[in-house]
């Protein structure tokens, strides 16, 4: 445990330490910002039933700078170790892969959560700032940024696969947001072909769209949180079996 | 210390270590010597657990590196050949995690990381980013690493290479220093280090053991041991046939004559010496006899001579 949080701790550090973390924090960040203002035009322009929360994620950048988020902070965890060699030291220490794979998991899943903080300060100061009574409701928030944990959870998960599967971080990052762009577009299915196919229960069931959707309106449901989950222990089950599988073959 | 036994690296249509057993017992100062390409590395990469061997078994300090990786590896401080290091660390804070990760903490860790910044002669650096440091203080900091667990047995991969004849003298000080207290296993393909190093050499060639012993014997064995060379007056051809009856002589051959004197080079039975018997043959025959010595055999001659491709 200890090996855990001293691996964690060095990961972590690593973000802060180096300028190309910097750089992440501070385009989320704006990006964030720019969804924000954004949505306050959408607001002031038309009347919508919808909430602030709800249409802050689902401004048309909303997709675009966030799956951009993964490969940023997941592709040189595994691929430059790889690339200076640094993991044959790290390997040949007493830890074992399993600590190296969820140390490195950990602190990227710990950075992409401060990478929401501004956000959600947004979101605080909203009325303070503006002097108008908070247009959304305490489960939207809880709600939105429950589900964009989730995703985090899952889609950092992948980040980290794809960056033990190359010694470049390039290409760690271009697997990464080639996966989730993919993982995207299977949440678009139900809509481009209809309801009439018999996996529209499949579809629904992984569509990141959809439970955004939902907990964005402050409907929580079990089966997003699940899928979530489930699937971020199967891909981090993965990068352990490759981590020790390219040593193994080489 | 060390145990391996039947040890084999397959690489995809490649043999890199082919069948190698050897022992290497506490306290003993190795040297693992080879051409380039050799299997040096692969074996040492195995012995440490980052590789894992096609067959075989290894073992270290009675912990079995494959069954037992964790237990194998507090007993290894290993410097691999790339020196690799996070380079966007201080020199003190990397050292303290990998002093961490390898299981100190508090004031252990602190001492350790003293002793081992002054055993390297790091103090003057411990604060500078480890990008800006020579490839002479890198190999330090990477020994200071290998180190900082106190591990009984360091395994050293190349670790002068590439270093300019300073930082090698260095280097090979502080290794005979550590070897006083630490069981080393140091690769090399440089012949000068071993002698002054090792007391035990083991030779590989093509993935193969070709020698084991100590520096001693190893010379004392080759071939090359046993050639004589001496400058006798006289008639070229009868000389020649003269040295060549005597007994536990096997090959007899003329060098061209220098300001009248004829140089000859004999070989003899490696074991014997001839010296005498040719000294008797030229007074009994009345050739002057102007030098007369017994080729001392290196350490070169004795890898090139089990490593030529011949
Ligand atoms: N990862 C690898 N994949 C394929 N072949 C390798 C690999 N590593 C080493 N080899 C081959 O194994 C042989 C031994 O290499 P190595 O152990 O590095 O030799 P040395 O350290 O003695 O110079 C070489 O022919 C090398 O090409
Ligand atoms: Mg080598």
């Amino acid at each position: 445990m200890r090996t855990l949080l001293t691996l964690y701790a060095k990961e972590l550090r690593s973000y802060f330490l180096s300028p190309f973390g910097w750089i992440v924090l501070a385009f989320t960040a704006i990006m964030q910002g720019v969804s924000l203002s954004t949505a306050m035009k959408i607001l002031q322009d038309t009347p919508i039933a919808d909430s602030l929360v709800y249409i802050v994620f689902h401004t048309p950048i909303f997709w675009f700078y966030f799956l951009f988020i993964f490969p940023l902070i997941t592709m040189r965890l595994f691929a430059e170790e790889e690339r200076s060699g640094t993991l044959e030291t790290l390997l040949t220490a007493p830890v074992r892969t399993s600590q190296v794979v969820f140390s490195k998991y950990f602190a990227a899943l710990s950075f992409y959560v401060i990478l929401w903080i501004p956000a959600f300060v947004h979101f605080q100061l909203f009325s303070t700032l503006t002097n108008i009574p908070t247009p959304f409701t305490n489960g939207s928030l809880l709600g939105a940024f429950l589900i964009i944990f989730l995703m985090g959870v899952f889609y950092t998960a992948v980040g980290v696969l794809a960056s033990s599967l190359t010694s470049s971080q390039i290409i760690a990052g271009i697997i990464t947001i080639c996966m989730l762009v993919i993982h995207y577009f299977l949440g678009f299915v139900t809509v481009i072909w209809g309801e009439t196919s018999e996996a529209v229960g499949f579809f629904h069931y992984i569509s990141c769209q959809e439970h955004l959707h939902f907990f964005a309106k402050g409907l929580i449901d079990s089966r997003p949180i699940v899928y979530n989950l489930s699937m971020a222990a199967i891909v981090l089950f993965l990068t352990h079996h490759i981590v020790d599988y390219r040593r193994w073959k080489r | 210390m060390i145990e391996i036994d039947h040890l084999t690296k397959r690489f995809s249509r490649h043999t890199a270590v082919d069948d190698i057993s050897f022992e290497v017992g506490s306290g003993q100062v190795v040297g693992f010597l080879g051409p380039n390409g050799a299997g040096k590395t692969t074996t040492l990469r195995m012995l440490t657990g980052y590789l894992p061997p096609s067959s075989g078994f290894a073992s270290v300090d009675g912990h079995d590196v494959f069954r037992d990786p964790l237990g194998a590896r507090r007993k290894i401080g290993y410097l691999p050949e790339s020196v690799p290091l996070y380079l966007d660390m201080r020199v003190r804070e990397y050292l303290t995690f990998r002093g961490q990760i390898k299981g100190l903490r508090g004031r252990g860790l602190k001492r350790r990381l003293d002793e081992v910044l002054d055993q390297c002669g790091l103090q003057n650096v411990h604060r500078k980013m480890i990008k800006t440091l020579s490839k002479g203080y890198r190999q330090r900091v990477g020994i200071a690493d290998a180190l900082i667990h106190e591990p009984p047995l360091l395994i050293l991969d190349e670790p002068t290479n590439g270093l300019d004849p300073n930082q090698i003298r260095s280097i090979r000080k502080l290794i005979t220093r550590l070897g006083k207290k630490h069981t080393i296993l140091v690769s090399t393909h440089i012949l000068s280090e071993v002698a002054q190093l090792c007391n035990q050499i083991i030779i590989i060639d093509g993935g193969r053991i070709k020698a084991a012993d100590t520096p001693a014997n190893l010379v004392g064995q080759m071939r090359v041991a046993g050639r004589v060379t001496a400058e006798i007056k006289g008639p070229a051809e009868e000389i020649g046939a003269a040295l060549q009856e005597l007994k536990a002589v096997k090959k007899v051959s003329h060098e061209l004559a220098k300001d009248g004197w004829e140089h000859f080079s004999i070989f003899v039975e490696s074991s014997t010496d001839a010296r005498e018997r040719i000294a008797n043959l030229a007074r009994d025959k009345k050739w002057p006899l102007r030098s007369l010595s017994r080729h001392e055999a290196t350490l070169e001659e004795v890898f090139v001579e089990l490593t030529r491709k011949d």
